[in-house]
């Protein structure tokens, strides 16, 4: 029995010193280097010189300003359109709730940069929307930056609030449903309690993925500054890094409070899972699931029209002018061709597994700690949405660009495109991972525990199958990401390693926005058709498992 | 400290000249389509150099550069706004070297030190979008005064000098060419018509070319590209001068094969080279370099130079900050 818990002992350590290790290595360690450089002066001296220099600054007060109302007013909207949709897919019965999903989940496919096209294509002065109607609307600012952010962190929220959805005790509404509870009073007395720490780690996260992002601010952001665009403005419109840097650390702080907030929020979570729950079915009820169709039909529209705007514009032989079809915009020839993009599923396959892996290991190593332990590990699960990714990929070559460091050889190379993407999606994979695991019954574990099943067969037996849905999701949303994303990586690419989402921002300087275009067409296709690939060797796997 | 970083780069070197002989690697701004022909026409010109070549925008370039400047992963820089170059932290990563040629360049595209050449450069234009200053009857603006017509209100665009090199050279452009006084009122009486201050340098053509703007301050590169396109645009460069950038290429102290990054250098200012700028570019300070047809088409005049401001880009670089400052006071949104 003892040799037994030493083994289980060691598997905890293992499951909780590893991602710990990465943690620290290929976050926090990069993560240091820009917190130094924010207080190295222009002397080299080590001081507060360049906060004081922000501080002191008005535009980084207006931009801070404006971040925070942009994001506020993001992470309602999405909040609210996440919940509903989470909802619609998981506790009624629609039609085509599987559609519904991959709409949703439609704008994690393509560069931000695209996306912001795509909603310009529609809804800019010259946009169809806007020339069908015949208003000229003004997208550039504000609500074009709320809308394309919303666009962005929607999927993301959906996959939290999901993961808290799935799965609850049917018992309960059954009782509740006796007792002549209405609909509405289940919805707010029994649902809402049970996923309130999946809702605000889903705020949290579209919260601060969207304080963070540039790509739209650039593309759709108009005139309207946010503090994103003011660390650009720092670092690449007038190489100073430090002075990046400062408004980088800065960053964290509205994160830190929200942190707090949700931590504070969340300790009065009851329920979990129980080890008898019941799952829910739910039946038809005409008056709850006709409206919830309908609103979750018409959300997964804009997603689907703004990506597909873009890949019909990728067809189309002089947009907005000549509306021929063509394939000549896939004949691409600069930007290194389309190679970039077969190393970028090799990156991001590489950036799903090992990623899943460590977060799910570490979720398992986290159920088992105490409290105390508990809570500094999951602070630091939270900061890498905070960082931006022009600041985190610029920090991994501080980190990393350094001879005399054992990590050099990793300099240059497709993985630490991996690591780094990674790390930079951690907190979204992290939270779904957590939030999936918090309904695995506790007291399963400890009956097949007290059977006699080791720690890993218990993992594999009894937590495994109940989380499957989960890690495959964030399997798949760190695929997806490390597919499209391009912030942080641009400062990785060499000469010789490049990525997809980097040869579409090239073509689209270059002015060849059509072929940018058929790129990320392309881009999302790969994506699609390795989704699909992979959910059928799963469904073969599980046939054969059963069998 | 010295003598052990030394001893890295030398155990590097060890490592590395065995594995990569002839290896170049280049980081450049230049254009995606020019890069792919002049990197083919190099290749056969120099059979014996694998070149390598990174190629990333101009700002994104510095801040690689600059985080990269412990220990460069590059031999030389081809092809980088001059301005940029200008900054001493990257002039203090330069070597020196004579390019063959470099001397027959005029004064003003070299280093008095030879730590930098310019062969090409780009300018301002605008791009004017015909059907839409057609459909809202508007007049085409000829020259940066024209824009002030109140006509054009919330119908210009122009890149934002704080993020782009491009925005950046356009007001030096004007500040230099009218002086200060006159220059920053002027800048102040456009702001009241530009809608937006866009982010990158090109991108102000694209949203006029797309129809969503009438004029967009942006490069005549962009504004030729698209024309070819097919975009209904005329290139307006402005009557009384157009702000210019130079390219420049240089040598990194750092670099392990000093040998070829020479000669790939020598050869970005040989005859043959020459010849593939004048395909692209608006500017090649090459003596005795025609433009392109499809340039002179989308309306470059023959001799460039004539409608070119006399930038002084060593000034422009030390006011950087204090016009940028005061851009970000006074009009910046």
């Amino acid at each position: 029995m003892t040799k037994a818990a030493d083994r289980d002992g060691l598997f905890v350590a293992v499951c909780l010193i590893v991602p710990l290790f990465c943690l620290a290595v290929f976050f926090l360690y990069p993560l240091s280097m820009v917190a130094l450089r924010s207080i190295t002066q222009p002397d080299g001296s080590i001081g507060i010189g360049n906060f004081a220099v922000i501080l002191s600054s008005p535009n980084f007060w207006r931009a801070a300003l404006h971040s925070l109302a942009m994001s506020g007013m993001t992470t309602a909207v999405v909040l609210l359109l996440g919940l509903v949709v989470a909802f619609a897919l998981h506790r009624c019965r629609i039609p085509g709730g599987a559609l519904v999903m991959a709409a949703v989940l439609l704008p994690l496919l393509m560069p931000s940069l695209v996306q912001g096209l795509g909603l310009i294509f529609l809804l800019g002065r010259n946009g169809l929307l806007t020339k069908a109607s015949g208003i000229e609307i003004n997208i550039y600012g504000f609500w074009g930056l709320v809308i394309a952010n919303g666009l962005y962190a929607l999927p993301q929220a959906v996959l939290i609030i999901s993961a808290a959805l799935r799965s609850a005790d049917a018992r309960i509404y059954e009782a509740a449903e006796i007792l002549g509870t209405s609909g509405w009073r289940q919805f707010r007395d029994l649902t809402l309690p049970n996923i309130k720490f999946g809702l605000l780690s889903a705020g949290f996260v579209v919260f601060t993925v969207t304080i963070t992002d540039f790509g739209n601010a650039a593309t759709i952001g108009g005139d309207y500054s946010i503090l994103a665009t003011e660390i650009y403005n720092q670092v690449v419109g007038q190489m100073n890094f430090n002075l990046g840097a400062v408004v980088g650390i800065m960053l964290l702080f509205p994160t830190v409070l929200a942190f707090y907030l949700e931590r504070v929020a969340s300790q009065r979570q009851f329920g979990g899972g129980s080890d008898s729950a019941v799952p829910i079915v739910p039946r038809f009820t005409p008056r709850r699931d006709v409206p919830m169709t309908v609103v979750a039909w018409l959300i997964a529209l804009m997603p689907v029209v703004t990506v597909g705007v873009v890949v019909f514009a990728s067809f189309v032989w002089l947009w907005p002018y000549r509306f021929d079809l063509t394939l000549r915009h896939y004949a691409v020839k600069v930007a290194g061709g389309y190679d970039p993009l077969w190393t970028t599923v090799t990156i991001s396959c590489w950036a799903g597994l090992i990623g899943t892996a460590l977060i799910f290991a570490l979720g398992v190593a986290l159920q088992r700690m105490p409290r105390g332990l508990v809570k500094p590990i999951y602070f630091f699960c939270m900061l890498p949405a905070a960082v931006p990714g022009l600041v985190l990929g610029l920090s991994y070559i501080f980190a990393f660009n350094a001879p005399n460091t054992p990590l050099y050889f990793l300099y240059g190379t497709a993985i630490l495109i991996a690591l780094c993407n990674i790390f930079h999606y951690w907190t979204q994979g992290f939270l779904t991972t957590m939030t999936g695991l918090r309904l695995v019954a506790a007291s399963l574990q400890e009956t097949a525990a007290c059977l006699g099943a080791s720690l890993p067969r218990v993992m594999r037996d009894v937590v495994a199958p109940h989380v499957a849905p989960t890690i495959v999701s964030v399997f798949f949303f760190l695929f997806m990401q490390s597919m499209v994303t391009l912030s942080a990586v641009i400062f990785l690419i060499t000469a010789s390693v490049s990525v997809a989402s980097v040869s579409i921002m090239r073509l689209d300087e270059a002015g060849f926005t059509s072929q940018a275009a058929a790129y990320a067409t392309c881009t999302m296709g790969v994506v699609i058709a390795a989704s699909i690939l992979l959910r059928l060797l799963l469904a073969l796997l599980r046939r054969k498992t059963r069998a | 400290m010295r003598t052990f970083l030394k001893a890295c780069v030398f155990s590097l070197l060890m490592g590395t000249t065995a594995a990569h002989a002839g290896t170049v690697t280049a980081y450049t701004a230049l254009e995606e389509d020019e890069i792919a022909e002049y990197v083919a026409a190099a290749k056969t010109a120099l059979p014996g150099i694998d070149l390598k070549v990174l190629r990333l925008s101009t700002g994104d370039l510095g801040a690689r550069i600059l985080a990269e400047a412990s220990n460069p992963q590059h031999d030389v820089i081809w092809g980088w706004a001059v301005t940029n170059m200008m900054d001493p932290r990257v002039l203090a990563l330069l070597a020196p070297y004579k390019a063959k040629g470099a001397d027959k360049l005029a004064a003003p595209y070299r280093a008095a030190d030879d730590k930098w050449f310019a062969a090409t450069g780009y300018m301002a234009a605008f791009c004017v979008n015909n059907e839409r200053i057609k459909s809202k009857g508007l007049p085409t603006p000829k020259d940066w005064a024209d824009l002030l017509d109140p006509k054009l209100k919330g119908e210009v665009v122009m890149p934002n000098p704080v993020s782009s090199g491009t925005g950046y050279l356009q007001i030096v452009g004007i500040l230099q060419q009218m002086g200060d006084e006159k220059g920053w009122k002027f800048l102040k009486d456009l702001d009241a018509n530009v809608a937006q201050y866009i982010k990158s340098g090109s991108r102000p053509c694209k949203a006029a070319r797309a129809g969503e703007f009438a004029v967009g301050a942006s490069l005549a590169f962009a504004a030729i590209q698209s024309i070819q396109e097919g975009f209904p645009v005329t290139m307006v460069i402005p009557a009384s001068g157009a702000g210019f950038e130079l390219e420049a290429s240089a040598l990194m102290t750092s670099s392990k094969n000093k040998a070829d990054a020479e000669k790939f250098l020598d050869w970005t200012l040989s005859p043959e080279a020459a010849v593939i700028y004048g395909k692209y570019k608006e500017i090649v300070t090459i003596p005795g370099v025609k433009p392109a047809a499809a340039s002179e088409k989308a309306g470059l005049p023959a001799d460039v130079t004539k409608v070119l401001l006399p930038i002084d880009f060593a000034k422009s670089a030390v006011e950087r900050n204090a016009i940028l400052e005061r851009w970000q006071k006074e009009i910046g949104r």
